[in-house]
């Protein structure tokens, strides 16, 4: 090969490199310095609840910026719900969260963010989340999950459903007073159960 | 010298956006495994933006030919071989509308990069149709085509047909789902895969016969084999992504409930992902033999040895979230590596194969 057939060969192999370790060094060195408050964590006052030997915990911050590389920084809602197993057999869980606004206004848990801000979350609450859909908990042995919803402009109240029981779903109602997220009230909700 | 690359820009420039792109996926994919791999995910980034510039660089020169030499076109439809590779451009939209939707969020924010994407899918949807329903009709008006020209390319309009509900089921996954765009998308991406799989089944049929009852194709077409691990790969990254949509629509979406067919494309998902395995090995024997008989010839067409690969890679990864995770989590990271091999040796092969003129001397 030609030296310009190889400087040419060099350049396309090495620039998803030259451009992805950078990138990785700068967005770890902004979140290292990225303050995080949590407005909720529920293990510290053993508020968690607990259903069928599943005890389900939830750190909550209610303002994480996150910013693009090309616009500005967006606030999101973020949760990491920790999974205890007070059974004596294992259990496998397979949990799903919707966020719900007033006007019943639905939104799904965004992946692709909670994948982005993982490592720095990690590191903040010294957990590892799982990244499996579905995942097996031994006794007494818990387990984490990072969910991540975006943040509706003017958003002063909402629930999230935590779908992880069979019948029941856990909704966790959040409301926002003196500019502070307050987690007010905790329910299990019946699923519907049946044909129709 | 503009006007001479136009001419000879053939419909196969295609697989190389295709061959790159789906590495930002298997790139995001290994980042997940562990803290180790999160580099990765940044990596994936640079994939794709590199991404991006061959899309908009080959697009110009493959577009432009359409208009300024026509009978060339016409000429590459014909052809048994690089006719089948006109698909490869609006698969590459596809691709690139699910790196957007997985990478394009750190780049531009989630609201542009779910917006983008769908765009991708409706650009991409629409040439593979179009190409679809002209390449049968070639093929089928086609007097020349024998027995002998049955080879693995033929495996690619089905492929691209696969394709389309990935990128459905990824852009139903958040931010679509329910709204009135998302039984579009369903509807667009089951017909996608019905005509992908049922191609794939009757076009894998007429190739097989050929490979038993005729002589298998000269050592240029020697990575057109390699196209097979794909159909079976796609419906596995379709099926796990569908899951994921129907997860994020609570559980139910298009009242299909996720409790009732998880286990069931678990089963499914695990035996299609066996037979592309299976494939790669047979790829693997025809490989060699081909090297041992010296008839494996520098071609663009090693095109072929990336993408399909990258598919089984992305298939891997995406079952792991719920089979076998330790397992299949230690033969992602294996087998990305290897992609990333692969990946460079044929750029360098395609640039060595530029440098010997060849790209001015097509063979038909």
């Amino acid at each position: 090969m030609k030296p310009r057939s190889i400087i040419i060969a060099l350049i396309i192999i090495l620039v998803p490199f030259a451009i992805g370790i950078p990138l990785f060094i700068a967005k770890r060195s902004e979140a290292a310095h990225q303050k995080i408050h949590f407005t909720t964590d529920t293990r510290k006052n053993a508020e968690g609840l607990t259903y069928k030997g599943i005890k389900v915990d939830w750190s909550f911050s209610s303002d994480w910026k996150y910013k693009p590389l090309f616009f500005k920084a967006e606030e999101y809602l973020v949760f990491m719900f920790h999974y205890t197993n007070d059974n004596q057999h294992d259990v496998q869980l397979m949990p799903s969260y919707t966020l719900v606004s007033p006007g019943d206004r639905d939104y799904s848990a965004n992946e692709e963010i909670a994948m982005y801000i993982e490592d720095r979350l990690e590191d903040e609450l010294r957990v590892n989340d799982e990244t499996s859909i579905t995942y097996k908990i031994s006794p007494g042995t818990i387990k984490h999950y990072i969910v991540t919803f975006e943040k509706a402009q003017s958003l002063d109240s909402f629930y999230v459903d935590v779908d992880v029981f069979r019948d029941v779903a856990l909704r966790i109602h959040y409301e926002k007073k003196d500019r502070v997220w307050v987690n007010y009230e905790n329910e299990l909700v019946k699923k519907y159960k049946g044909r129709g | 010298m503009f006007r001479k690359i136009v001419k000879n820009f053939g419909p196969e420039w295609g697989a190389a956006v295709m061959g790159t792109a789906a590495i930002c996926i298997t790139m995001q994919l290994s980042s997940e495994v562990s803290r180790f791999f999160s580099p990765l995910l940044y990596v994936g980034v640079g994939f794709y933006l590199l991404t991006t510039v061959m899309l908009i660089a080959f697009l110009i020169p493959w577009t432009l030919r359409f208009f300024m030499y026509p009978e060339e076109i016409k000429k590459d439809l014909q052809n048994p071989v690089r006719g089948n590779f006109f698909p490869t451009m609006p698969i590459s939209f596809i691709l690139a509308g699910t790196g957007t939707n997985k990478l394009g969020p750190m780049l531009f924010g989630p609201s542009l990069a779910y917006h983008l994407s769908i765009v991708f899918f409706f650009l991409g949807a629409i040439g593979i149709f179009t190409f679809g329903f002209l390449l049968v009709r070639t093929q089928f008006l086609n007097k020349d085509i024998h027995l002998e020209h049955a080879n693995f390319s033929w495996f690619i309009p089905p492929v691209s047909h696969l394709i389309i509900p990935v990128l459905g089921a990824c852009s139903m996954d958040v931010y679509w789902a329910g709204t009135p765009l998302a039984p579009v998308l369903f509807i667009i991406s089951m017909i996608a895969l019905g005509v992908g799989f049922l191609n794939f089944l009757f076009v894998g049929a007429a190739v097989w016969h050929r490979y038993i009852y005729h002589t298998i194709p000269q050592g240029r077409l020697a990575p057109t084999v390699m196209v097979g691990i794909a159909p079976t790969a796609i419906i596995v990254i379709f099926l796990m992504k569908f899951i994921q949509a129907i997860e994020a629509s609570h559980g139910t979406l298009f009242g299909i409930n996720l409790m009732s067919i998880f286990s069931s494309i678990k089963i499914v998902a695990s035996m299609l992902w066996g037979f592309s395995f299976w494939w790669l090995i047979l790829a693997a024997i025809l490989f060699t033999h081909y090297v041992k008989i010296k008839d494996h010839p520098l071609e663009f067409g090693w095109w072929a040895y990336t993408f399909p690969f990258e598919a089984f890679v992305v298939a891997t990864g995406l079952l792991a979230q719920c089979v076998a995770t330790h397992f299949l989590h230690g033969v992602l990271i294996t087998l990305n590596t290897l992609v990333v091999i692969v990946w460079i040796i044929i750029v360098v092969g395609t640039v060595k194969w530029l440098e010997s003129g060849a790209f001015f001397k097509p063979q038909h």
